[in-house]
């Protein structure tokens, strides 16, 4: 501003200093408005969730079903198909792991999550075998892009599921068909045998009640005496049992080998790739079947991870940088633990890491050197800042 | 006393970050702290199956071009980031659409803009001419006379300026401009001032559409996280240290002066120079303990109102924009020229009137992947209206809500809708959570005529604390972006004191 003050010359600014000078008697009081921000967000996105164990229910010899209601404020909303990234303290070790949520949104007192037991598998088999009805864990608020989404996916929708693929295809299901809502579902689920096939009963029923939706189970280690579908969800299995294919809508969620084989056999259909959706479902099991993984580099190679200005810990080369961390105590936030969300995105400072093609990384970020530690795998000693 | 840090910055948006980083190319020892995991505030990107969507930038204002600079090339060559950046010069300001009446492009060049809007209103030929000359005499009054402080200012020297700062741009079109087509036209930028044209200032429009005409519009490779990024970078790399995940929740105060903050996760820092890019609202009513407030402050922004935010679609298809006929990267759609009515609409959750669409492919194809092309669709509108929605009908309220911007593109584009591959919608309560702001707002607070920064001076206290960012003075990029290294400049005459 000029020393002199001249904008009293500007005509009308004596007019304008009054009507400020009446709004600012008469104008909003914002000492009212203190914590709104916080609580219109914490409405619908906490950031975390205070969760307590009301009810533990087995589904199959490997499977149960934990509901969790809320020792806090209230449970936030979310779209059928999202999930929350469950906190654990397991010996040592603070980790996490993403379930997704199998009760409808429209029961809003509760979240139930289904969690299959994986073969020696580290949270699994800690709240399948250990955890009790009154435990207290938190988790993320819901969060994640496997719903449906009224803008562009159409109203005839086709699951495949693969067995504990279904949670988050459950969470649909029940909402669709408890309200009635104008669209259909054709369910294909793939088990490996009757046992093993989740919400059985449910389903069937679900399926008898509401012509919206209908279901094939395909199994694929089938009893000698079976009649159903058995194998694996092939093009040929998809237009038997579908029909017409076009302007379908295709959600998939379950293990890499189902994916990758129903892409496939998608593509074999000619499915655009705009008409399938696939749920991730965390860090490829085993690191070095992944087609662009270095194969000069053993998997049980041990490589030293330095923290700027912090400690130094050792990191396997086929485990994720983020396992490394956890087991070395140290921690950065996470939540899908699949490369997508970006939650965990770190510096690195020198040393190259893996991500499969599926991490979601921007641009800049690539160029600047951040990596996502949930599915970067260590090539060489790294130094990084969290 | 030993401070842990010379200058705590609150918040990595656009002012945040010219401000850390040119402090820290200062000498200051300086952190940064974000309570998102990623730099940029509405100056980012996110991911959605194989799209990169920008999320805020449509139009760079102020860069101009290398034989011609704008101050903001200069900003980013003094902050050493001009290099690392690309920037897509934009041939048109915009194609203007309301259908069956009007349907004009207008580039980025005086002469041709005058002359498409005598082909299109040639009863009005003299009154285009004699706006144009006044905007651009104003324009060019306010240059030499405010920006380069002239200490002679006065109204012999300026006699435009000084007859025209404080009118509406309603008042100004009215004299010159019969047409209400025409005046939609030439006003079509209201929308990224959020006002009509009766309550928006004339100096605020006259600024931003010469300067769009002048220094012409950009767009920068790989989105405004490009930038965000890159100026993180470049703070890094003059010692500054970042924290991100990590609100800031409290600014220590005692007589007046600031003495630290504190974080969400109970970390102290000891500082006496904290520069906020958190809006000034939250930070006097959040963040600092009533009893350190001097008394006035929270009642100074009495004759204020919290701007306005913005409904979205980011849309990915899987086509290249040629494929549904687009063919200009900024496009407006009305489907009435009653902007009032418009304004009202905006704070109600009824099928608004005008929707923007840009697409950002059309002048950069390297922007999505081979084959495939973005778009962003946008309505500006209050949070008002969502905050009374059940927080159990938020989702299917927002799909309702942006099916009617759908139908608006499909008015103008109609093959839009059947190449979307993915589809991502905002809410001005999105814009909330991610930026913290009350009414998510996205530009600060409304600024009408009496709000310009002419008449309102800036705030100050508390000693050591300091604003950059929307809420220090107005929105967009360009300001935001000068708004930190000025607020850097207040510390450091501070600091030397
Ligand atoms: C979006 C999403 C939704 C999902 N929904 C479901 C669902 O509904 N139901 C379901 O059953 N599963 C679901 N999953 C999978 C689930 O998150 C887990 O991956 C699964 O339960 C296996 O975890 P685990 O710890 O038992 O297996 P592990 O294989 O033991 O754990 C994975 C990793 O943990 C690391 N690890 C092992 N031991 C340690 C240790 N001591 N310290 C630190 N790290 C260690 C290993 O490196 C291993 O790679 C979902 C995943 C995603 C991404
Ligand atoms: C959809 C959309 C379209 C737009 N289009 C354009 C356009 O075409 N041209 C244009 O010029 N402008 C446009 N804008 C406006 C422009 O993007 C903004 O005005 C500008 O980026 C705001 O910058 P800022 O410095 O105020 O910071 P903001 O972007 O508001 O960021 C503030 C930062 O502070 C952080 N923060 C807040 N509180 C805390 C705390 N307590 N602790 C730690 N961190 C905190 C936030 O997380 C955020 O990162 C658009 C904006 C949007 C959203
Ligand atoms: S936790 Fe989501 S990207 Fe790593």
């Amino acid at each position: 501003m000029a020393k002199i003050d001249y904008r009293k010359d500007i005509q009308g600014y004596e007019q304008l200093r009054g009507e400020i000078e009446i709004l600012n008697k008469y104008g909003t009081d914002y000492e009212s408005h203190r914590g709104s921000v916080t609580r219109v967000i914490d409405r619908l996105h906490p950031t975390r969730l205070q969760l307590k164990v009301s009810e533990i229910k087995k589904e199959t010899g490997t499977t149960k079903t934990i509901r969790f209601i809320s020792s806090g404020r209230r449970l936030p909303p979310f779209q059928a198909g999202q999930y929350i990234n469950l906190f654990v303290k397991i010996g040592d070790v603070r980790t996490s792991r993403p379930y997704s949520l199998s009760s409808a949104p429209h029961q809003t007192g509760f979240y139930d999550i289904t969690v299959r037991k994986v073969e020696s598998g580290f949270v699994s088999s800690y709240l399948l075998d250990e955890l009790q009805v009154g435990d207290e864990l938190e988790s993320t608020a819901p969060a994640g892009y496997f719903y449906h989404n009224p803008i562009f996916h159409g109203k005839d929708l086709v699951f495949l599921a693969g067995g504990s693929g279904i949670t988050p295809l459950m969470s649909m299901i029940r909402e669709v068909t408890d309200r009635g809502l104008n669209l259909n579902i054709h369910l294909i689920y793939g088990s490996r045998n009757y046992e093993d096939i989740i919400y059985y009963d449910e389903i069937e029923e679900r399926a008898a009640r509401h012509s919206q939706f209908r279901v094939t189970h395909v199994i694929s280690e089938p009893p000698s005496d079976y009649t159903g579908c058995c194998g694996f969800i092939s093009a040929d299995l998809l237009r038997d049992v579908l029909g017409d294919v076009s302007d379908k809508t295709f959600y998939l969620c379950g293990p890499d080998a189902m994916y990758r084989f129903c892409r496939q056999e998608l593509s074999n259909l000619c499915i655009p790739k705009k008409k399938i959706r696939n749920e991730m479902f965390g860090p490829p099991a085993d690191i070095t079947s992944d087609q662009y993984w270095p194969t000069q580099i053993n998997p049980r190679t041990t490589f030293k991870v330095t923290v700027h200005n912090g400690k130094t810990f050792p990191a396997v080369a086929g485990e994720t940088l983020m396992a490394s961390l956890e087991r070395a105590g140290l921690s950065v936030p996470s939540s899908c633990r699949s490369g997508e969300c970006s939650l965990c995105r770190t510096k690195l400072l020198s040393g190259t890491v893996f991500h499969p093609r599926s991490v979601k990384l921007r641009k800049s970020d690539i160029k600047y050197g951040y990596i996502h530690p949930c599915v970067a795998y260590p090539l060489e000693d790294l130094l990084i800042i969290i | 006393m030993m401070n842990d840090y010379d200058v705590v910055v609150i918040g990595a948006g656009n002012g945040g970050l010219t401000a850390a980083l040119s402090l820290a190319k200062n000498g200051c020892k300086v952190l940064l702290l974000e309570q998102h995991n990623i730099p940029g505030g509405c100056a980012t990107s996110f991911i959605r199956g194989r799209f990169e969507f920008e999320v805020a930038l449509h139009q760079l204002s102020g860069l101009g071009t290398e034989s011609q600079p704008g101050p903001l090339r200069d900003t980013f060559r003094r902050l050493g980031v001009l290099d690392k950046l690309d920037f897509v010069e934009q041939e048109n300001l915009f194609r203007i659409v309301l259908p069956g009446k009007l349907d004009i492009t207008l580039r980025a060049c005086r002469d041709d803009i005058v002359r498409v809007l005598k082909d299109r209103f040639p009863a009005e030929s003299s009154g285009i001419d004699r706006f144009f000359n006044l905007m651009y005499l104003f324009s060019t009054q306010m240059i030499f006379g405010v920006y380069s402080r002239d200490p002679e200012i006065s109204k012999t020297k300026y006699p435009e300026f000084f007859e025209y700062a404080a009118q509406d741009l309603q008042a100004v079109m009215d004299k010159y401009l019969s047409d209400p087509l025409l005046k939609l036209s030439i006003g079509n930028y209201w929308s990224y001032l959020g006002l009509p044209f009766n309550k928006l200032s004339f100096l605020d429009y006259a600024i931003m559409l010469f300067s769009y005409i002048e220094l012409k519009p950009f767009h920068i490779k790989g989105s405004s996280q490009a930038l965000s990024s890159a100026l993180l970078d470049a703070f890094l790399k003059a010692g500054g240290d970042v924290r991100f995940n990590c609100k800031a929740r409290k600014i220590v105060v005692k007589d007046k002066q600031v003495q630290g903050v504190v974080t969400a996760d109970g970390f102290e820092i000891s500082t006496r120079h904290v520069v906020s890019n958190a809006s000034t609202l939250t930070t006097y009513l959040e963040m600092i303990d009533i009893g350190d407030l001097p008394e006035s402050i929270i009642q100074s922004f009495s004759s204020r109102t919290i701007g306005l935010s913005a409904c979205g679609l980011y849309l990915g298809f899987d086509c290249e924009p040629q494929d549904m006929g687009v063919t200009e990267s900024t496009n407006f759609i009305y489907m009435s020229d009653d902007l009032d009515r418009m304004f009202r609409l905006g704070r109600t959750l009824e099928k608004p009137e005008m929707v923007m669409f840009s697409c950002f492919d059309v002048e950069d194809p390297s922007f999505s992947p081979t084959g495939a092309a973005q778009g962003a669709l946008m309505a500006t509108s209050y949070a008002e209206p969502w905050l009374s929605v059940p927080p159990n009908q938020y989702a299917e309220t927002k799909y309702e809500y942006t099916q009617n911007l759908l139908d608006m593109l499909d008015l103008i584009y109609p093959d839009c809708r059947e190449h979307i591959e993915e589809a991502e919608v905002s809410t001005p309560l999105t814009h909330m959570r991610y930026l913290g702001h009350p009414g998510g707002a996205i530009y600060g607070l409304d600024q009408y005529v009496k709000d310009t920064n002419l008449f309102v001076s800036p705030h100050s206290a508390i000693k050591g604390l300091f604003f950059a960012g929307a809420w220090a003075n107005s929105g967009g990029f360009q300001v935001t972006l000068a708004s930190g290294e000025s607020a850097a400049r207040y510390v450091l005459k501070s600091l030397n004191q």
